[in-house]
């Protein structure tokens, strides 16, 4: 019964239907050896907006976000079945290579890693091997944009070439995101960005992914209700495994129609 | 107002609870207790290393001075014929009695009267049968000697120098030493006309095999080392670097791949004298690569420093935090750009230093080398690796044969040698360490 209904509500039209679904999954199911860590994910994520990922610790959020961008193909473990499209194209045929792929989904960590190398190096590596810049003002040029839009460039303009990782916590995260979006993804996944940063740096990031969504298709996973409220359009909140329920922020956040979202929300489990 | 109730706070120590009792002393005891047993742990160590390093350096570091004597030699046309004959044909030159020379020399020098059997023989005994050698690369080198008198620094033989050092005991009856009474009184007095001294013994690094002491060194076994050790390093680094990372990134887990791994686990745990019947069997009988050939030599130690390079390779591969990788693969970097640039630069301190103590077993490796024929008696350099050679260590464990004191001490001076050339190869791992390790 109760089942039903669940279906019945993913596959309504609570997605924002104004905008074109950039990507797409389908009954998305992941084992981690004999475990199942998601059981048959479907859901649209539009173009242009900023979908967050709620749900209690261990529901399988961050395994979700894996799927999108095939990070998951770098756990030995893990086994993925069903449909993942981007564009409507699947991600797992074989004309889409993966480098392609994830030239195209970027990735920020939820631990901010920055590659043992200068800050400039850093952000300059992606435009790099995928040959964005054809001469060194423009891949400056790439990578003072970069910095700017991740609001790190103040900070760093003077130092470019001292190592990324001597920065603090949340200017590595920035870092992390400047490096993300030099390759001019089109969608940009990102796996609790600010769980390691301060109110101020976090408000600097929000600020940063409201301005991306102009250009660039966002999915965020994050623990903070206030975060998701703030700055996504949709949220999806999962649990257990299973996609509870998905709708616009606002909805959600004033109205949900599942048991669990509501208990999550007002903090009664997660 | 107190700082304690600045804020606020009301001072609680009047009112603080007895403490509980929760073992901090006995705590504080086991953990003085550890450190007293490391310490005593580490000096015992240090004191084995002492000893160790006192007998080898009390014992060797003779064989860097040899004594020599310094004679007028008459470069006579009568002994070496004309230079005009010399420039025609060598073999006059090359077959003349030059220790005629050098005995006629010391004869003189020392006032002795020619036909004083007793006395000639006595002092002929001083000087080593080596310098012909010696005289006859100064003959070779400029034919303009002919016919004059030079002043010559002439090997003692071994027994002198040994007497020199006071490694015989010279306080007992004269027939049960190797010196006479009759040597000592020479040695007095070419001692108080200076002619007689202990100086820098450079024979010692570049002579090859001799059964004469004074005129044996480790020259070839040096030149056999470095080429083994050259084939190793060309060898072994790409190859257990290449395998460590197919290994350890590309192949798949399953049961064949874990077979190889414990294979190579237990690789470097065999024996080394079974790399040298593979190396006789398959390098030899097999492919027939010369005996004796430090470039065989090479190939044994390479299969046997394969394992410790890879085993190291794959640890510091495995040491790299996998977050690097995500960063890069999440980027769009492919598995190969992803392991090129990042990974394999942050495992480079980790492979150098596997890869040096690999070296360094392998440059003190003997009993493989015994096997492949590489203890054999080499007096000339080799030209080329495929040459007789012998190695250090094996060149040691010649020496540590031979009976005689001069020997002894050669067999010491070459350890010292040898623990030298570890030491530059520790001093250069360190030193690469610290360039390439990127703390940050
Ligand atoms: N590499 C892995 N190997 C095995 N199991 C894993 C792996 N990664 C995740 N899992 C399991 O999959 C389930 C979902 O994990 P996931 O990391 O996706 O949770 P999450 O929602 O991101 O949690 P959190 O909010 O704590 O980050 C968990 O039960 C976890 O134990
Ligand atoms: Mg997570």
């Amino acid at each position: 019964m109760m089942e039903n209904l669940q279906a019945s509500f993913n596959k309504g039209p609570s997605v924002d239907s104004s905008k074109p679904i950039k990507m797409k999954t389908k009954d998305v199911t992941v084992h981690y050896g004999q475990k199942q860590a998601l059981n048959g994910i479907t859901l649209n994520i539009p173009e242009n907006q900023v979908t967050a990922l709620i749900g209690p610790s261990g529901c399988g959020k961050s395994t979700y976000l894996r799927c999108l961008n095939r990070m998951n193909d770098t756990i030995d473990s893990a086994k993925v079945a069903g449909e993942i499209l981007l564009d409507g194209e699947d991600v797992y045929d074989p004309d889409i290579d993966v480098v392609e792929l994830r030239a195209r989904v970027g990735m920020v960590f939820q631990k901010p890693n920055p590659f043992p190398k200068s800050i400039y190096d850093n952000v300059a590596y992606g435009p790099k091997i995928h040959g964005l810049a054809h001469s060194k003002q423009e891949l400056d040029e790439v990578v003072h944009t970069s910095l700017r839009r991740a609001g790190l460039y103040k900070e760093v303009h003077d130092r470019l070439d001292e190592p990324g990782t001597g920065l603090s916590g949340g200017q590595q995260q920035r870092l992390c995101i400047a490096r993300a979006i030099a390759v001019s993804p089109e969608v940009i996944l990102m796996d609790e960005p600010c769980s390691a940063l301060d109110p101020i740096a976090t408000a600097t990031v929000e600020e940063l992914i409201d301005e991306l969504r102009e250009n660039y298709t966002i999915v965020i996973v994050t623990h903070s209700m206030q975060q998701a409220a703030r700055v996504s359009q949709l949220t999806a909140m999962f649990h257990l495994g299973d996609l509870a329920e998905v709708g616009p922020t606002e909805k959600m956040f004033s109205n949900p129609g599942d048991k669990r979202t509501q208990d999550y929300i007002t903090g009664r489990f997660g | 107002m107190s700082d304690a109730t600045a804020n606020g706070i009301a001072d609680t120590a009047a009112t603080r609870k007895p403490r509980r009792d929760i073992g901090i002393n006995k705590r504080y005891a086991a953990e003085r207790r550890f450190k007293a047993y490391g310490i005593i742990a580490i000096a015992i160590g240090l004191l084995f290393l002492v000893a160790l390093l006192w007998s080898i350096f009390s014992k060797g570091y003779t064989a860097f001075w040899q004594t020599e004597i310094r004679v007028p030699i008459t470069f006579s046309e009568q002994v070496l014929g004309t230079p005009q004959q010399a420039n025609e044909s060598q073999t006059k030159l090359l077959m003349a009695n030059y220790p005629k020379l050098a005995r006629e020399g010391l004869i003189k020098e020392l006032g002795i009267d020619p036909d004083d059997k007793k006395a000639v023989s006595a002092a002929s005994g001083l000087i080593s049968s080596g310098t012909r050698v010696t005289l006859r690369n100064i003959v070779m080198n400029d034919l303009s000697v002919i016919g004059t008198t030079q002043d010559v620094w002439l090997y003692a033989s071994s027994e002198l120098d040994s007497a020199m050092k006071g490694q015989y005991d010279l306080s007992v009856p004269e027939n049960r030493r190797p010196i006479s009474d009759l040597q000592l009184q020479y040695i007095d007095k070419l001692k108080a006309a200076g002619n007689l001294e202990q100086r820098f013994n450079t024979g010692l690094f570049t002579f090859g095999a001799s059964s004469r002491a004074e005129t044996a060194g480790v020259g070839v076994a040096i030149i056999g080392s470095l080429y083994m050790m050259l084939i190793v390093l060309a060898l072994a680094l790409p190859i257990g670097v290449a395998a460590s990372i197919y290994l350890e990134e590309f192949a798949p887990k399953n049961k064949f791949t874990d077979l190889i791994e414990v294979n190579i686990n237990n690789l470097a745990a065999v024996p080394s004298i079974v790399f040298g019947l593979l190396g006789l069997a398959v390098f030899i009988n097999w492919f027939h690569l010369p005996r004796s050939a430090p470039l065989v030599g090479g190939l044994v130690l390479t299969l046997m420093t394969l394992p410790t390079i890879i085993i190291a390779t794959r640890a510091a591969l495995r040491a790299v935090p996998p977050s690097i990788r995500w960063a890069a693969l999440g980027l769009g970097a492919s598995k190969n750009q992803t392991i090129f640039h990042h990974v394999l630069p942050l495992a480079a301190p980790g492979i150098l230093t596997g890869t040096i103590i690999g070296l360094a077993q392998a440059l003190g490796e003997t009993a493989p080398l015994l096997l492949i024929g590489m203890v054999a008696f080499v007096a000339d350099y080799p030209a080329t690796p495929m040459e007789p050679a012998t190695a250090l260590p094996v060149q040691i464990y010649m020496w540590a044969n031979e009976a005689e004191r001069a020997f002894v001490e050669r067999t010491s001076g070459a350890i010292i040698i040898l623990l030298g050339f570890l030491a530059i190869m520790n001093v250069t791992a360190i030193f690469l360490r610290r360039r390439f390790e990127r703390r940050w």
